[in-house]
């Protein structure tokens, strides 16, 4: 801050009414130090039992039957419930409802669940869930890109593997190729990829004295929960309450329904309070992760150093339910020239459903996945070009007046060059250089 | 078969009903409701779970009862004296080092622990003291600081004749 006020910059005015650049005590923190604050995991009520769930072990089966007798008979077991205990529609998910809260005549991942427990404690409904017999008829996996992609491969639900197909158009693509004096074409794959929480997901579900199920959970989307659980578990959308609890740690996939639906099904039966809490194991297995995807990039650069096209493909793998996976793997498509200023683009993206763990909404968005492709490409065409990395990116990326693949007008916002500028500067102050990596043999 | 077990936590002799094969943070948790101590894998990968036994910090996830009985476990509830917040818990909030919370438990005992032992660490002796914990929301950077300046003001009150807790 200047001293005298009267000098005070647009910057520095605007920067007294921002939170940005200023220390904020978060005012949770404390109670979290001091080991205070009290996660799903950690709540107890009077008269709670303990849920357990049941997990497909495969990826890919027709359920023939379940015998859950012998589960039942566990003692202190209070239910044991299949699909077909389910009073609503069973289903959900954030961009369709392909996803089942328990498997009904298909297992399409090993993250479905099959049956649920609840018992007075978790040593009897882990004994009772050992005690549920799943008669399976396996199904061929489909893993594989290439497998989603075959028309002849079963479908995992109704309308095929491929839920959806996106396009990038822009410009003149054979021109672009015409004028490109370099050209770098590749193949990137992306892997699946855990958020890890640090805490497990967890849910804690009662039903009030009004007929009101309540339903604790360490959510991101209390409201969104909501309209996904209702119509599962067929109740009116008054009937449920999501309260959210303290949350630790989400990155995206505490979006999704987590715990909710199950827990809430178990209290509903039971009538009785009912935690679910997830071991490690558990979580790495079920629920939703980032999303892997495959990518072939062909990029051109004419003599000038300028980016002449961009000519890709980008095959997302969702897994066996869509769940934000839609718009993860559109913005891919959208995102694949990354901040620069490409005249000339054809992109497509494909989202295939597979029989592997579905996937959802992780840092970045799908973002993450096309940078490592676009700045791959921009490093094999300066390099080709004989330029600097750092200066064919000044050349190339956004300013002001420019547009994105999809035409967006860039504006103030737009802090690449600012970016790549400061970025010049500290390396020329310390006289620091890029090196390429010696090529692999 | 559940056996009765005395614990000493915290300063106070306690008794907890459970199977020789249960683990301390089972017990803690469960059975004498400190649920400060977090369980984030249960299996010593991830230290939200850190406690000190007979001063050494350990992660109670992997201690089988038995093995505690009759020592001393300090959790992060007995940190805070009389509602003041220990020097370790109040830099990790000032500093920032505090997200979701999840991990922090854990990484406050791991520090403690340290500044029993050392009371002046090197950032590099911080980092190995917290190496075994995981932290996926800060980075480190923060709590590497919050500890450092915790450092630095315990050693000012023990100069000043002050409580170094
Ligand atoms: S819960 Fe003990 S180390 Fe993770
Ligand atoms: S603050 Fe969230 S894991 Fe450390």
């Amino acid at each position: 801050m200047s001293e005298d006020p009267s000098t005070e910059t647009a910057e520095e005015t605007r920067g007294a009414y921002s939170w940005i650049g200023k220390n904020v005590t978060k005012p949770d923190a404390l109670e979290k130090a001091l080991g205070a604050t009290e996660y799903v995991g950690d709540m107890v009520v009077p008269g709670m039992l303990h849920g357990k769930i049941l997990w497909a072990d495969t990826p890919h089966a027709v359920i023939k039957r379940i015998d859950t007798e012998e589960a039942a008979r566990v003692p202190g077991v209070h239910a044991v419930l299949t699909a077909a205990d389910v009073p609503g529609s069973n289903r959900f998910g954030l961009a369709v409802l392909d996803q089942c809260a328990l498997a009904e005549e298909r297992v399409r991942s090993v993250g479905d669940a099959v049956a649920l427990v609840a018992a007075e404690d978790e040593e009897a409904a882990e004994e009772a869930v050992a005690k549920i017999r799943v008669h399976k008829e396996h199904l061929r996996p489909i893993l594989t890109y290439a497998d989603a992609l075959d028309p002849d491969a079963p479908k995992i639900h109704d309308g095929g593997n491929v839920f959806q197909h996106t396009t990038v158009r822009k410009g003149d693509l054979d021109k672009g190729i015409r004028e490109s004096a370099a050209i770098v074409e590749n193949a990137y794959h992306t892997h699946r990829m855990d958020h890890v929480p640090m805490e497990p997901e967890a849910g804690l579900a009662y039903v009030d004295p009004s007929g009101v199920l309540n339903i604790l959970v360490g959510t991101q989307y209390p409201y969104r929960d909501r309209r996904q659980i209702a119509p599962a578990l067929g109740l009116p959308m008054n009937k449920v309450r999501v309260i959210q609890a303290p949350i630790g740690g989400g990155f995206g996939r505490k979006d999704d329904i987590t715990a909710e639906i199950h827990v809430g099904l178990l209290a509903l039966k039971t009538r009785r309070p009912v935690r679910l809490v997830y071991t490690r194991e558990e979580s790495l297995v079920a629920n939703t992760k980032r999303h892997p995807m495959a990518m072939n990039f062909r990029t051109g650069a004419g003599a000038d150093g300028r980016l002449t096209f961009l000519d890709g493909d980008i095959y997302g793998d969702t897994g066996a339910g869509v769940s934000l996976g839609a718009y993860v793997i559109k913005k891919a498509g959208i995102h694949a020239t990354g901040p620069y200023d490409v005249p000339n683009i054809r992109v497509d993206t494909y989202t295939l459903y597979t029989n592997n763990l579905t996937s959802g909404a992780m840092r970045g968005f799908g973002v993450m996945q096309a940078a490592v492709a676009h700045e791959s490409q921009m490093d094999q065409l300066a390099h080709k070009l004989g330029m600097s990395p750092l200066e064919f990116r000044l050349k190339n990326c956004l300013k002001p007046g420019l547009a994105s693949s999809t035409g967006q007008l860039m504006n103030e916002g737009c802090g690449i060059e600012a970016t790549l500028r400061r970025i010049k500067d500290y390396m020329s102050a310390r006289d620091l250089r890029f090196k390429r990596p010696e090529a692999a043999s | 078969m559940k056996q009765r077990y005395v614990l000493r936590v915290n300063g106070r002799g306690m008794e907890a009903a459970a199977e020789a094969h249960e683990s301390l943070l089972d017990v803690l948790r469960e059975n004498l409701r400190l649920t400060g101590s977090k369980k984030g894998c249960n299996e010593a990968e991830c230290g939200s779970c850190t406690v000190l036994l007979d001063g050494r910090p350990v992660v109670s996830c992997l201690v089988l009862v038995p093995d505690a009985a009759d020592r001393d476990v300090v959790t992060i509830e007995a940190l805070a004296t009389d509602g003041v917040p220990h020097p370790i818990q109040r830099q990790m909030v000032e500093q920032g080092g505090v997200q979701c919370g999840y991990c922090t438990p854990g990484m406050i005992m791991s520090a403690y622990a340290l500044l029993l032992d050392n009371p002046d660490p090197t950032d590099d002796e911080i980092r190995f003291a917290i190496s075994g914990n995981i932290c996926r929301c800060t980075g480190y950077g923060k709590i590497v600081k919050a500890v450092r300046a915790a450092a630095v003001e315990m050693k000012g009150q023990a100069g000043n004749g002050g409580a170094a807790s």
